[in-house]
C-alpha cells in the first residue's frame, strides 16, 4: 500500500520573513523508524513540532491513519493532547516536582486509567527502559542517561501511535550516546512503534533509521534508505553533509547512456569510467565539465596498477599515520594533497608511487559549480 | 481550532484592556485635568491657570526644588555607604555577615511611617531621647538634633529604605560576580581596597546604574516621611504639596494636576530606561558560578563589624525599640511626671471602634490585595512570556508604568476615575478601591518576578504535558502552578505587606469607613498623638515583618528542597 501511516503534504511554516519549513511532502509507514537529518536551523525540529501539534503550520496538511490532524485551509487543528503521540524532548522535560513514577504515570492519569492498571503499566514502562525500582526517586536526582530513559518511558507508557524524538541523544556524553543508540533501536523493534526522529548527527541517523530524510533550509532534499542516501546522494548538500567526499574535476569525453568516460583535469591518468544512475539524463552530454565524487572509504589502495580492477589513479604517498585500527594516508593527486584512510594491509612508505582504485558504480557525477 | 485562537486572543485582549484602563486612564485624567480651570462640580472649562500657578507660585516651585535637592543629597550619602556595606557582606570574612544581611532585609519590610515615628521619638528637638541625654550630659538648654528639618528628612530616609534596598540589591550582585577577576587584581599586586576601587566598582557599574535608577524613582515616590517631618515646618516636596492642594477646602485641582503632570514628564523617560536596564540584566545575572574564598579583613575586622552592626541596629532595632517604648509612656519623653509608664495606650487603642474598623479594613484589604496580585500578575506574566498574543509586548510595557508612578499621583488619578465614571462610583468609600490602587501600584515587581521564573521553567515542561495528553488548564494546574508555587507565595506576601503599610497610594482614596491602620497612624501622628500612633505602628510592624519572616521561613524550606 502506498498510503503512509503518517502523511505530511506541502507542509509550510514561516517565522516572519524566514520560511522555516518549505513545502515538505513525506509519508512515513507504520512501524517505521524515520529520521529527519539536517544541520541546526534546517527546519527538522519545526517539522517534528508541527507533527506533534506544538507549532501551527501556515500551509499544508498532516494526516495520521486517515485522520486529518491539521489543515489551515480546512480550518482543522487537533490539539497536541488529542493527537496520541508520545514525545521525548531534547532537555527531557521531566517535571522536577514529581517523582519518576509520577512523571511516567501522568499520561495514564490524564486518560483516567484505573489505579491498579496505571501502577502496572507504569512499572512495565520503567522495566522496558531498564529503570525498574527507580519509581520513588525525584526525577531530577537521576543522571542524564537515566532521565532520558524516564522521558522515553513517559512517552511510551500510553502506547502512542507515533513516538516523536527531538534530538534525545544530544545531551549525553559520547559513550552513553552510543549505548542509547543501540538500545533505542532495539526498543523500537520490540515495541514496534512508529518513530519520527530528529537529529543533526548523521551517524545516529544512518545507524538507527529505516529511512532518512535529509533537510536543508526548510526543504526536504532526499528521502531514502541509509545506504542509498549515503552512497547515492541526490544533492550536493546531502553528499557533503553525510560524510567525507573525494572529488576530482574533469570533462565528459564519451557517453552511451549507461556509462560515460571522464577525462580528469591536470592529471596524467586514463579517462575514468562512471556507471552512475543518472547518466541517461540530458545534462551529462559529451564535452560537459563535471566533478566526479566518491566516498573515500570506497577507494582501495594498491602497490601496483596491475592489482586494480576498476579505474586506476596513480598518486604519490606523502605521509602515513597509524591510528590504531587503520592508517591515515596523505597522498598527492596532481598538485593537491588529499587524505585517505585504509586498513593497514601492507606497509607503504612515504615517497612511494601507489595506485587508487575507484569502482565505476560507486562514483557519482556532479556539475562543476558544486 | 479557530475557536481556540479566537478565545486566546479574546481573553488576552480583555486583560490588556483592563490593565491599560486602570494604569493609563488615571494618567490621562491627570494630564487633561491640569488644563481644567472650572471649580469642582462646575461644567469643565479649559485654561492654563493650573500651569501658571506651578510656574509662578513660589511655594510650588520651591516644592519641586526641594524634591530634587533631597533626592540628590540622599543618593550622594547612601550610595557609597550601601556599596561599602554590600561589599563587606558579600566579599569579606566579616563575622556574622548573614545575620547582618538579614537585618537589612528586615529593614526593607518595616513601614517607613513607623520608622519615622521611632526617629521622632529619638530626635524630636524638645523631648527626643537623644536631645534629652545631650541636655543631661552637657547641661545645655537645647539639644543639637532636630528631626523636623531638611537633614532630619535626609536622616529618616537613609535610616530606612534608602540604604536597606540598595544593600539588598547589591549584596547578591557582588556575590555573583566572577571572583577570578578580583583574584587576578590581587595577584597583580593590588590591596583589597585598591581592588574594590579599581576592579569591582568599574565592573559593577551596570548594576549600580540599575540600582541608581530605581533609587531615583523611589525617591520621587516618597511621601509620608516628608509629610510628617516637613509639613509642620512648611517644608514641602511636590507630593506633599499635591496632597495639601487636594485636601484643602475647596480643593485646588488645577495646580495639583499640573504639578503632577510635570513630575510625570520627568518620570516617563526613567520608565523606559529602567525597563531597558533591567530587562537586559535578566539574562546576564547568572554568571560566575565560581566563588572565591572571602577576602580576609585582618585588623580591619573589628572596626568593620562594629560599623556594619551600628548601621544595622540604627535602621532596625533603634526605631522599633523606641516605638515600642512609646506605647508604654503616658506622655512620650517625659520620664519625671507621675505615672510616666502605663499600659493605658494599648487599652485605649483597642477599645477604640475606629481602630478595630481600621484593623479589619487592613486585614481584608491586604488579603484581598495578596490574592488579587497573585492571580492578576501570573496571568499578565503568562501572557507576555508564553502566548503569541499580538499585543503582549504592549501589555508588558504598560506593566512598567506603575513602578514609576508616585502613589499620590496614582491616588489622584484613581480618585478622579472613580468619581467621574458612574459605574465605579459605588466603589468609592469601600476597600475595593484601595485594593485596586495597591495592586496596580505593585504590578511591575510582581509581574517581573513571575516572568523571570516562567522564563527559567522552559517551554518543554509544558509541551511535554500537552504531548502526554493534558489540556491547557490541566497543564497550568498540575505543572505550571506547582513549579511556580514558591514565587507565587512570595508575590502574595509582597502584595500583602505592600497593602498593609501603604500610605501614598491610598491616602487620597480612603474615607472614614475604609480607613486602614497605616492611615490611622498617619492621622494620629499629624495630630500629635504619638503614644496612640506608636501602638498602631507596633501592630503594623508586627503585621508586615511577621508575614515577611513567615515567608522567609517558607522560602528557605522551598529553597532547600529545590
Amino acid at each position: 500500500m502506498s498510503m503512509g501511516f503518517l502523511r505530511i503534504q506541502n507542509l509550510t511554516k514561516r517565522f516572519g520573513e524566514v520560511t522555516a519549513v518549505d513545502r515538505v511532502d513525506l509519508e512515513i509507514r507504520a512501524g517505521e523508524f524515520f529520521t529527519l537529518l539536517g544541520p541546526s536551523g534546517c527546519g527538522k525540529t519545526t517539522t517534528l513540532r508541527m507533527v506533534g501539534g506544538l507549532e501551527k503550520p501556515d500551509d499544508g496538511e498532516i494526516h495520521m491513519a486517515e485522520r486529518c490532524l491539521v489543515s489551515p485551509a480546512k480550518g482543522v487543528f487537533v490539539k497536541p493532547e488529542r493527537r496520541d503521540m508520545g514525545m521525548v524532548f531534547q532537555s527531557y522535560a521531566l517535571w522536577p516536582h514529581m517523582t519518576v513514577f509520577e512523571n511516567v504515570a501522568y499520561p495514564l492519569k490524564l486518560r483516567r486509567v484505573r489505579r491498579a492498571e496505571m501502577r502496572e503499566r507504569t512499572r512495565a514502562a520503567l522495566e522496558l527502559v531498564g529503570l525498574g525500582g527507580f519509581e520513588e526517586r525525584p526525577a531530577t536526582a537521576l543522571s542524564g542517561g537515566q532521565q532520558q530513559r524516564v522521558a522515553l518511558a513517559r512517552a511510551l507508557v500510553f502506547s502512542p501511535g507515533v513516538l516523536l524524538l527531538d534530538e534525545p541523544l544530544s545531551n549525553l556524553d559520547a559513550r552513553l550516546r552510543e549505548e542509547m543508540r543501540r538500545e533505542l533501536k532495539a526498543l523500537q523493534r520490540r515495541v514496534k512503534v512508529t518513530v519520527l526522529f530528529v537529529t543533526h548527527d548523521q551517524m545516529e541517523a544512518l545507524s538507527m533509521s529505516d529511512r532518512v530524510g535529509i533537510m536543508n533550509r526548510g526543504r526536504l532534499e532526499q528521502v531514502g534508505a541509509p545506504e542509498d542516501v549515503y552512497y547515492q546522494p541526490a544533492t550536493a548538500f546531502a553528499r557533503d553533509f553525510l560524510g567525507k567526499v573525494f572529488a576530482l574535476a574533469g570533462k565528459i569525453v564519451e557517453t552511451n547512456g549507461e556509462e560515460c568516460r571522464v577525462e580528469l583535469k591536470d592529471l596524467a591518468a586514463p579517462p575514468m569510467c562512471v556507471r552512475a544512475h543518472r547518466i541517461g539524463e540530458s545534462p551529462w552530454a559529451t564535452g560537459k565539465e563535471v566533478m566526479v565524487a566518491i566516498r573515500p572509504e570506497q577507494i582501495s589502495l594498491a602497490k601496483s596498477a596491475g592489482d586494480c580492477k576498476g579505474n586506476v589513479l596513480p598518486v604519490t604517498l606523502q605521509a602515513s599515520q597509524f591510528l590504531g585500527d587503520r592508517y591515515e594516508y596523505t597522498v598527492a593527486v596532481g598538485a593537491e594533497s588529499r587524505v585517505l584512510t585504509a586498513p593497514a594491509s601492507q606497509p607503504l612508505k612515504p615517497g612511494q608511487q601507489i595506485y587508487l582504485e575507484l569502482d565505476p558504480a560507486a562514483i557519482t557525477l556532479w556539475p562543476t559549480a558544486q | 481550532m479557530q475557536g481556540r485562537i479566537g478565545a486566546e486572543t479574546f481573553w488576552c485582549s480583555l486583560v490588556l484592556a483592563g490593565v491599560a484602563f486602570f494604569v493609563l486612564y488615571p494618567i490621562v485624567l491627570i494630564v487633561v485635568n491640569s488644563f481644567q480651570v472650572a471649580k469642582p462640580g462646575m461644567p469643565p472649562l479649559y485654561g492654563l491657570d493650573g500651569w501658571r500657578a506651578v510656574l509662578a507660585e513660589p511655594g510650588l516651585r520651591r516644592a519641586v526644588y526641594n524634591t530634587f535637592s533631597l533626592l540628590v543629597v540622599r543618593q550622594l550619602l547612601s550610595f557609597p555607604l550601601a556599596v561599602f556595606i554590600a561589599w563587606l557582606l558579600a566579599r569579606t570574612d566579616l563575622p556574622g555577615k548573614s545575620f547582618l544581611e538579614f537585618m537589612f532585609w528586615l529593614s526593607f519590610f518595616l513601614p517607613s511611617l513607623s520608622v519615622t515615628l521611632g526617629w521622632i521619638l529619638i530626635l524630636d528637638p524638645d523631648y527626643g531621647i537623644a536631645n534629652q541625654i545631650w541636655k543631661f550630659l552637657t547641661g545645655a538648654g537645647h539639644g543639637p538634633f532636630n528631626i523636623y528639618s531638611f537633614w532630619g528628612i535626609v536622616w529618616a530616609h537613609i535610616g530606612h529604605n534608602t540604604t536597606a534596598v540598595k544593600v539588598m540589591l547589591l549584596t547578591p550582585a557582588f556575590r555573583n560576580m566572577d571572583a577570578s577577576l578580583e583574584e587576578a587584581s590581587e595577584v597583580a599586586g593590588s590591596s583589597p581596597l585598591g581592588t574594590l576601587v579599581r576592579i569591582l566598582v568599574p565592573i559593577m557599574t551596570p548594576v549600580f546604574l540599575v540600582v541608581l535608577v530605581l533609587a531615583i524613582i523611589n525617591g520621587l515616590q516618597a511621601f509620608e516621611i516628608e509629610m510628617i517631618l516637613g509639613a509642620p515646618i512648611g517644608f514641602h516636596v511636590y507630593s506633599t504639596k499635591v496632597y495639601q492642594l487636594v485636601q484643602q477646602e475647596p480643593p485646588s485641582f488645577g495646580p495639583a494636576t499640573a504639578l503632577s503632570t510635570l513630575v510625570l514628564f520627568i518620570l516617563l523617560p526613567l520608565i523606559v530606561v529602567q525597563r531597558k536596564l533591567i530587562a537586559r540584566r535578566q539574562y546576564t545575572t547568572i554568571t560566575g558560578r565560581y566563588h572565591a574564598k572571602a577576602i580576609p579583613l585582618g585588623r580591619w575586622k573589628v572596626p568593620a563589624v562594629a560599623f556594619v552592626s551600628l548601621v544595622a541596629l540604627l535602621i532596625t532595632v533603634a526605631p522599633m525599640a523606641f516605638v515600642l517604648m512609646g506605647t508604654f509612656m503616658s506622655l512620650f519623653g517625659f520620664f519625671n511626671i507621675p505615672h510616666a509608664w502605663t499600659a493605658e495606650n494599648w487599652k485605649r487603642v483597642f477599645d477604640d471602634p475606629i481602630f478595630l474598623l481600621s484593623l479589619k479594613n487592613t486585614l481584608l484589604m491586604s488579603l484581598g490585595a495578596a490574592a488579587f496580585s497573585v492571580s492578576l500578575f501570573s496571568i499578565i506574566a503568562y501572557i507576555s512570556v508564553r502566548t503569541k498574543f499580538v499585543w503582549r509586548s504592549a501589555l508588558d510595557f504598560i506593566s512598567w508604568f506603575p513602578s514609576a508612578m508616585p502613589g499620590i499621583l496614582m491616588g489622584i488619578g484613581l480618585l478622579w476615575l472613580f468619581l467621574d465614571v458612574t459605574f465605579f462610583r459605588a466603589l468609592y468609600g469601600t476597600i475595593w478601591l484601595l485594593i485596586i490602587a495597591t495592586v496596580i501600584s505593585s504590578i511591575t515587581l510582581g509581574t517581573q518576578l513571575i516572568k523571570s521564573n516562567l522564563l527559567q521553567l522552559g517551554m518543554e515542561l509544558e509541551e511535554a504535558s500537552h504531548a502526554a495528553g493534558a489540556s491547557w488548564l490541566t497543564t497550568f494546574r498540575r505543572i505550571v502552578a506547582p513549579l511556580l508555587y514558591p514565587m507565587l507565595l512570595l508575590v502574595g506576601v509582597l502584595g500583602f505587606i505592600h497593602a498593609a503599610r501603604d500610605i501614598s497610594n491610598v491616602a487620597l482614596l480612603a474615607t472614614s469607613s475604609s480607613r486602614t491602620l497605616a492611615l490611622l497612624q498617619l492621622d494620629f501622628m499629624v495630630s500629635g498623638r504619638y503614644e496612640s500612633a506608636a501602638v498602631v505602628a507596633t501592630i503594623v510592624m508586627l503585621l508586615t515583618t511577621g508575614i515577611a519572616l513567615i515567608a522567609r521561613f517558607l522560602g528557605l524550606r522551598v529553597g532547600i528542597r529545590a
